[in-house]
């Protein structure tokens, strides 16, 4: 443990310790849990505050003596060494074990400083809970959520503490000295059985002169030891032993116990019959070469004797011998590990819960279809992004780069899509959030955006703009970079519209100049000033100046209709919710015309008096802006407007 | 003893608050600071225990008064003495756009940190050259009573409208009751943008 | 010279009657213990002291709450041992109070004529409790913000009356800028104005009564 961080967690351990002298009341609730709670809360606290009050009325005798008033001394003698016991056992079981004077167990620091001060020295976790969400979620009740503080890996450590407490020990007595926790919790499960087992023999450890840990540790400590170091998460199981081969989209159709004695039997389960004793030599021999080599002869002899299981797949194998010996020994010859031999019973339950939860949503084709009906609109086809309908002038960023999927776990993309991203204009999507989607229909998308991984369809990043002549003028610039999304005139499109006379005279130079100097945040507008001279940014502001059309954009050339024009926006950014939510329902021309909670929203040629155009304008006295995330684009209101001006047309 | 036997004592006590002439006698006796001769603990240097007690407990208040009271003079000024943000060169803008001869009023904004708080304020300097290539930047901001000059081309000077005050393009009062000239910032010119630092 | 001051002070206030009445009493025979009091009121003195200090700083608005705290914490000129002496000092406060109540009743000081005494001492001892638990929530960080979840859920168990003990006590159903506004208050004017007439009683009676002798064994 680096020095600074020794003294972080000795500060957060010192903060943990204050107030010290609630200690005995929360020791003492330990003692009456659940219904009995209201005794520890409620009746020892009045009979001790009522004997305190009536004290000189209990003990009305004139004797002063301690020795004189044997009760009230008795009393007061427990009630001491009451309090004294439980704030005692409390500090004790305040520091976990091995935690304080062993630097490196940060792990029992992380448990110190963020669940120790609630929770006491352990956790009694009831079976199957799925305390990764839990802890990262904080689903228990009163508990904050983790994942702001702690990253996956920290809580991972964590889970590992509290289902194994005695392994940090373990870990303390027989390992910090050499390693460090978080070393070893990001180690591979095999490796670290393999350490494990073969003890003193394991190369890395040749050299030290190791004790045999199956001499030293228990079978149970072992146990503790592995939970400890990769903790009994599925999910995170899942991910670091399993996807390399599987893939991060989980599907499995089985039962739980079949799952069980898949993975407990690993390769084991395959049970290939050993050919040797059915085909000839130069039989096998053809095979092993067909199985190296597609184009050889013996695709006659694979169809007999191997597709049945290996359907059209065809194994492949690293050297002709293996591949006869493969072929003619049969059995577990594939290469999944025997997990039973490797992970805890615990690890083992939790990656089967997992696989088992996972898989329920895993139907990739029916997650393709609601990602088509659902988020395709905003997010593309293929999850490229686009302009974002909900705010004029974002860009929704890819979501099947695979730096972004990889960034984000199961529970992350599960999160967003059911809570949404208000901020960005993304509205819940499952049905405890308001949204249309059930829990497993979001696992579904989840799990097809998973599919993306291996092989995702957008690569980022896209072509970063060369870095323009720091000759260029201004003028140049402008045509070359800003009017990409700012429009060649100034007219606007991705971007702010700078022929918008408004926008003219709302923003003196010097914004104008710090805008494009550093950008806005979470926009497809950088920071330029990085790429461009103050002189070049300062010469696009000139420029920029120019593009002032004192005249409103040109009218459209002839009203714009329903159909054509405003039903696109509607759909856009509008229905999602007035299509659905009761009052204005903007999904065909003749409910956007005759709905409306207090009477319709559009009135034929008039503008100004219609409700809707209010709303998008911010002009009615009640209710505030729509949407919600942010006003539509200038040009998308100024459709609207003439289209209601224009006697509000269907066609 | 019995309580009734303790009564006497809490009676006695109770007499020094609402009688003291009752107890005058002991009163001057433990008295020493008025009454030196009569005390009877006198040591060498003259020192009554009662006084060496009652010295030792002011030294001791007197130090745990200081122990506290002087963190807290500081930490009372402390934000006084704080730097608000503006010892950092504010961009204000093109050096082109400033015509020679004519002060240009200029604009930036400025972020200033009170505490933990930030604020942005926008900051207005008339900027002047002869030349084009060497500038002065002015406040906007009359030195009398703070109200906003303007520049005033027939004039060929700064008004102030709140009492007629008027300054020349240097700055330096021409007429009316402002005490000193405008205050100047310190300018540079880096890339052909224009920089000020200073006070205002 | 400050015998002079004091003698002009003294014919028109007579202060030196009450200067002997509070500290030139007699007393019996006592030893280190009898402090207690006397500590428990100078940390009470030096809490007033420090802890108007900060509310030279301090913002009772969740979103500056915690960064006024921080801001007094780490950047002001001696804030750290301004806040530390009030955080530190409400421990010290009550671990004093209860061993000042240890004494008392060790040696029976409650009984006949010091009864009021006693039952003011009492009430002393919840405002401590409730100065330390208003006070905990002011930082307004992750830690304050959960114990005072926990606290007033805990309060919630109380048969009855629990439910609207909670929403009093919070200023709604859930945590809020108007709890935070309402133990801010609480802490700085409603227990501090209680304190001092509860103290002021306190010191009265144990003036008037003047103190219990240690107890011997025959008595």
């Amino acid at each position: 443990m680096r020095e600074q961080d020794r003294e972080a967690y000795l500060e957060k351990y010192e903060q943990q310790k204050k107030k010290g002298y609630f200690l005995f009341l929360f020791q003492l609730l330990k003692y009456f849990p659940g219904d009995l709670e209201v005794v520890g809360v409620i009746v020892l606290p009045v009979m001790a505050l009522t004997f305190l009050i009536f004290l000189p009325y209990l003990d009305k005798s004139p004797w002063r003596h301690w020795s004189a008033r044997p009760v009230i001394s008795t009393i007061t003698i427990a009630m001491l060494a009451g309090a004294t016991f439980l704030t005692a056992q409390s500090l004790l079981e305040e520091a976990p074990p091995g935690s304080v004077t062993e630097a490196g167990d940060r792990t029992a620091a992380l448990y110190i400083s963020n669940c120790a001060g609630c929770h006491g020295s352990k956790i009694d976790v009831r079976p199957d809970t799925d305390l990764f969400s839990v802890v990262s979620a904080g689903t228990h009740e009163g508990m904050p959520p983790w994942n702001a503080d702690l990253s996956a890996d920290e809580i991972d450590a964590l889970i590992g503490f509290i289902l194994a407490p005695r392994g940090s020990e373990v870990f303390a007595g027989s390992c910090s000295q050499c390693h460090a926790a978080e070393q070893l919790i990001e180690a591979d499960a095999i490796e670290l059985r393999n350490a494990l087992e073969t003890g003193s023999a394991y190369p890395p450890h040749v050299e030290f002169n190791l004790a045999e840990w199956s001499d030293t540790l228990t079978a149970a400590e072992q146990g503790q030891l592995l939970n400890f170091l990769t903790a009994p998460d599925g999910q995170r199981l899942w991910d670091q032993q399993c996807s390399s081969c599987h893939g991060r989209a989980v599907a499995f159709d089985g039962s739980a116990s079949e799952l069980r004695d898949v993975v407990v039997q690993g390769g084991g389960h395959l049970d290939m019959p050993a050919f040797g004793q059915t085909l000839s030599e130069s039989d096998i021999q053809t095979l092993a070469r067909y199985v190296l080599d597609p184009s050889a002869p013996g695709g006659d002899l694979f169809a007999q004797n191997c597709s049945a299981c290996h359907a059209s797949t065809i194994p492949t194998a690293a050297s002709l011998p293996e591949a006869v010996d493969a072929i003619a020994r049969g059995g577990a010859h594939e290469n999944m590990p025997v997990w039973g031999d490797i992970l805890t019973d615990e690890q083992i339950a939790a990656l089967v819960a997992y696989v088992e939860q996972a898989a329920e949503g895993g139907d990739l084709a029916s997650g393709g279809e609601l990602f088509a009906q659902n988020c395709s609109s905003c997010h593309g086809d293929l999850g490229e992004g686009g302009v974002n309908p909900a705010r004029a002038g974002d860009i929704i960023a890819p979501i099947s780069t695979a730096e972004y999927l990889r960034t984000r776990d199961d529970r992350t993309l599960q999160a967003i899509i059911s809570q949404g991203q208000p901020n960005f204009g993304m509205s819940p999507f499952a049905d405890s959030f308001g949204g249309p989607l059930k829990d497993d229909q979001v696992n579904a998308i989840v799990a097809f955006m998973r599919a993306w991984e291996e092989n995702p369809p957008v690569e980022l990043p896209p072509d970063v703009p060369s870095s323009p002549q720091p000759t260029a003028s201004g003028e140049e610039v402008y045509g070359e970079l800003c009017s990409q999304c700012h429009g060649p005139n100034g007219e606007g499109g991705i971007g702010t519209s700078f022929a918008d006379p408004q926008w003219q005279a709302r923003n003196q130079d010097s914004a104008v100049f710090d805008a494009i100097n550093l950008g806005h945040e979470a926009t497809a507008m950088i920071a330029w000033g990085e790429i461009l001279t103050l002189g070049q940014i300062d010469q696009i502001v000139t420029h920029i100046r120019t593009l002032d059309s004192s005249a409103p954009p040109p009218a459209p050339d002839a009203t714009p209709t329903f159909e054509a024009d405003v039903l696109p926006i509607f759909q856009a950014s509008c229905t999602a919710c007035h299509g659905t939510l009761g009052g204005w329902t903007g999904t065909s021309y003749t409910d956007a015309l005759t709905s409306g909670a207090n009477g319709p929203t559009i009135v034929p040629g008039s503008p100004d008096s219609s409700r809707l155009v209010q709303s998008l304008i911010g002009t009615h006295p009640t209710g505030m802006v729509m949407p919600p995330s942010g006003a539509l684009s200038a040009a998308d209101i100024q459709t609207i407007i003439d289209w209601v001006a224009g006697g509000a047309p269907e066609k | 003893m019995n309580d009734d036997a303790d009564l006497p004592k809490a009676d006695h006590a109770d007499s020094s608050l609402t009688d003291p002439a009752a107890q005058g006698e002991s009163v001057s006796r433990l008295d020493a600071d008025t009454q030196p001769d009569e005390d009877p603990q006198l040591d060498a240097k003259g020192i009554s225990r009662r006084q060496m007690l009652t010295r030792s407990v002011a030294v001791m208040g007197g130090a745990i008064a200081a122990g506290v009271g002087i963190p807290a003079i500081f930490y009372v000024a402390g934000p006084a003495a704080e730097d608000s943000g503006t010892a950092e060169w504010i961009r204000l803008g093109a050096a082109s756009s400033v015509e020679p001869g004519t002060p240009t009023l200029m604009k930036a904004n400025v972020e200033r940190r009170s505490g933990y708080l930030t604020s942005t304020e926008e900051l207005s300097v008339f900027v002047t050259t002869e030349n084009g290539t060497s500038f002065e930047a002015l406040s906007n901001v009359c030195s009398h009573l703070g109200c906003r000059v303007r520049w005033v081309d027939e004039q060929d000077g700064f008004f102030c409208p709140c009492h007629n005050a008027v300054f020349n393009a240097d700055g330096t009062v021409a007429s009316g009751p402002p005490p000193r000239p405008l205050d100047q910032f310190e300018v540079k010119v880096e890339e052909s943008q224009i920089f000020i630092k200073g006070i205002a | 010279m400050s015998s002079k001051i004091g003698d002009w002070v003294n014919e028109r206030s007579g202060w030196r009657n009450h200067y002997a009445a509070i500290f030139l009493r007699k007393i019996p025979k006592i030893n280190w213990l009898y402090t207690l009091g006397s500590a428990t009121l100078f940390t009470m003195t030096l809490q007033f002291a420090t802890g108007i200090l900060l509310t030279l700083y301090y913002v009772p608005e969740p979103t500056q709450a915690h960064a006024s705290v921080d801001y007094i914490t780490n950047e002001l000129t001696f804030g750290w041992l301004i806040r530390g002496l009030h955080h530190w000092g409400s421990s010290a406060m009550v671990l004093l109070v209860i061993l000042h109540m240890v004494r008392v009743i060790a040696y029976g000081a409650y009984k006949y004529p010091r009864e009021a005494t006693w039952f003011s001492g009492v009430a002393l001892l919840l405002l401590t409790f409730s100065f330390g638990f208003t006070g905990y929530l002011l930082p307004w960080d992750q830690r304050a913000y959960w114990a005072t979840v926990v606290g007033t859920r805990i309060g919630e168990v109380t048969p009855f009356v629990g439910g609207s003990l909670k929403s009093v006590m919070l200023g709604g159903e859930e945590i809020s800028g108007l709890t935070l506004t309402r133990f801010y208050g609480a802490h700085v004017w409603i227990l501090p104005a209680v304190l001092l007439v509860l103290v002021g009683i306190h010191m009265y009676l144990v003036i008037r009564n003047g103190i219990t002798a240690v107890p011997k064994r025959n008595e």
